[in-house]
């Protein structure tokens, strides 16, 4: 007899409110259906409403994790306009942030994953090693969440000493290299719960055209930084890695490696970061007619903004966002189709869902 | 490297690939838009998005397409003098979500499909352009009655 089992809005399991119907045959799922929209908020249509300094503030909020990357992708869409470039500084100092803002929602996904598998310690460990990379956000911008970084022509503040920062980098590298990957990668307990389950296969991935860390544990080899590089990546030399099982595993040993990588680009942007002006423009700008689009690498994958203005108006006519849980989340009914109930709530969580995103 | 140029003359595109602000647009002319999917998909291009835009008045919609090619942003433009176009989903089930919201956002039509219940806005109203409904005064009663809530 098969019964459905609802998981959500609100449930232990679930970070944010979203709802997985569960068709189960005893203990194993043959179907789900996923519903978002718990955290819509018209946010698109609010930004049509605000001016070019308030929709800095607004898509600043669309995600609470990667809320850099959102007016990073904003304001490279709205230099297009304005016919403005970002000075070499500035864009040393996005990367920086942007792949801090990697860092901590990785090591924060690793807890949570690592709490999901019924793995507290490691669960602790995770937390305490993002709260020194929050402290290290917070050192540059003065906040730990909306950052406020980011302006049309650069950004707002300074790095004023960036070698200061290498040494919570060789922090950072040497626990994830001594305990977290080790953990995750040899320790049986989360081998038997992360190791076959929840596959994504390599057609599967393609054909949902999944983007980010989930992508790459399929075996899809793409990554904007390095295909369509931004800000200073051009300059930055890393690796992207690339895991072919498409399971749970697969899919915390992207992002445990991506850890490392992040570390290497912010050593580079840090001791390379060149002298100079961090903001271009003055505090007025007049956008030209038109659309210009954006995209950038964020935590999750690919984060897509189209930006249309009319000449003389000093709001946006049009903020469209896509941000990579909205392509992700629907291939979560293709991973639990025969997964054990138990299983599920990992499952989800293995895409690192953002769900404030998705809705807008 | 995929050659633009074998998907424009695939489309039978007349005019250029032309590079603007981030994108790489190509007017699709005469093709439709299942037929650019196909090409696409021919071409292994990753599908992105679907951004939907009013056009002033009774004017209708006009939608962009974008697609990924090795890096390179695709951009193909339709405009619809209605407010129904054909549905890519059986084409390109990466589709299915985004064009689910636009249905719900601006109640426009994907023929061809069938829609599972609302995405965004569940037991809400169907068929309703938000966008419309939002520029439409309140009544005071509902208003109050919002309030009250």
């Amino acid at each position: 007899m098969s019964y459905r089992i609802p998981m959500g809005p609100y449930h232990p399991g679930l970070e944010e409110p979203y709802k997985l119907d569960m068709i189960c045959e005893g203990e194993t799922v043959q179907d789900a259906e996923l519903h978002i929209g718990f955290n819509f908020r018209g946010i698109e249509h609010l930004a049509e409403t605000r001016n070019y300094y308030q929709v800095i503030a607004l898509m600043e909020r669309v995600c609470g994790i990667c809320s850099f990357i959102h007016t990073l992708t904003l304001c490279q869409a709205m230099e297009k306009l304005a016919g403005l470039e970002a000075p070499p500084r500035a864009k040393y100092i996005r990367v920086v942030m942007a792949e801090l803002e990697r860092l901590h929602s990785h090591v924060l996904w690793a807890g949570i994953a690592a709490k999901l598998m019924g793995f507290k310690t490691m669960f602790m460990t995770c937390f305490a090693l993002r709260e020194k990379v929050m402290d290290v956000l917070q050192a540059i911008s003065g906040n730990r969440v909306n950052y406020s970084m980011n302006r049309v022509g650069g950004v707002n503040r300074d790095v004023e000493d960036p070698l200061a920062l290498l040494p919570l980098l060789d922090e950072l590298e040497r626990e994830m290299t001594r305990t977290v990957i080790p953990i995750f990668t040899t320790s049986s307990t989360a081998i038997s719960r992360c190791a076959g389950i929840g596959i994504l296969t390599h057609e599967k991935a393609v054909s949902c055209a999944v983007v980010g860390p989930m992508a790459r544990a399929s075996g899809i080899n793409q990554d904007l930084r390095r295909d369509a590089p931004y800000a200073a990546y051009e300059e930055m030399k890393f690796d992207v890695h690339v895991e072919p099982a498409g399971d749970v595993k697969a899919r915390i040993l992207v992002r445990a490696l991506e850890i490392l990588e992040s570390c290497k680009i912010l050593r580079q942007a840090l001791t390379n970061m060149p002298p100079g002006e961090v903001s271009v423009g003055g505090d007025k700008f007049a956008f030209v007619t038109g659309t210009a689009t954006s995209r950038v690498e964020a935590p999750r994958g690919e984060v897509m903004y189209s930006v249309s203005w009319k000449e003389g108006s000093r709001n946006p006519a049009r903020v469209h966002v896509r941000t990579p849980t909205y392509a992700n989340m629907p291939a979560v009914r293709w991973m639990v189709r025969g997964a054990r109930l138990a299983d599920t709530p990992l499952i989800q969580a293995s895409i690192d869902p953002c769900y404030s995103c998705t809705d807008r | 490297m995929t050659d633009l140029e074998t998907i424009r003359e695939k489309l039978g595109a007349a005019e250029p690939w032309v590079e603007s602000r981030g994108t790489l647009w190509l007017n699709p002319g005469a093709a439709g838009v299942r037929q650019v999917t196909a090409v696409m998909n021919e071409a292994h291009a990753r599908f992105v998005t679907i951004t939907a835009y009013q056009l002033p008045g009774a004017e209708g919609f006009r939608l962009e397409y974008h697609w990924d090619l090795e890096g390179r942003l695709l951009g193909l433009p339709f405009t619809i003098a209605g407010n129904a176009i054909d549905s890519i989903f059986d084409l390109c089930e990466a589709a299915d979500w985004i064009e689910r919201e636009i249905h719900e956002e601006y109640s426009l039509d994907f023929t061809g499909r069938e829609y599972e219940p609302l995405l965004l806005r569940k037991g809400d109203e169907s068929g309703v352009n938000l966008r419309e409904a939002a520029a439409k005064p309140v009544p005071a009663a509902q208003a109050a009655k919002e309030v009250a809530q």
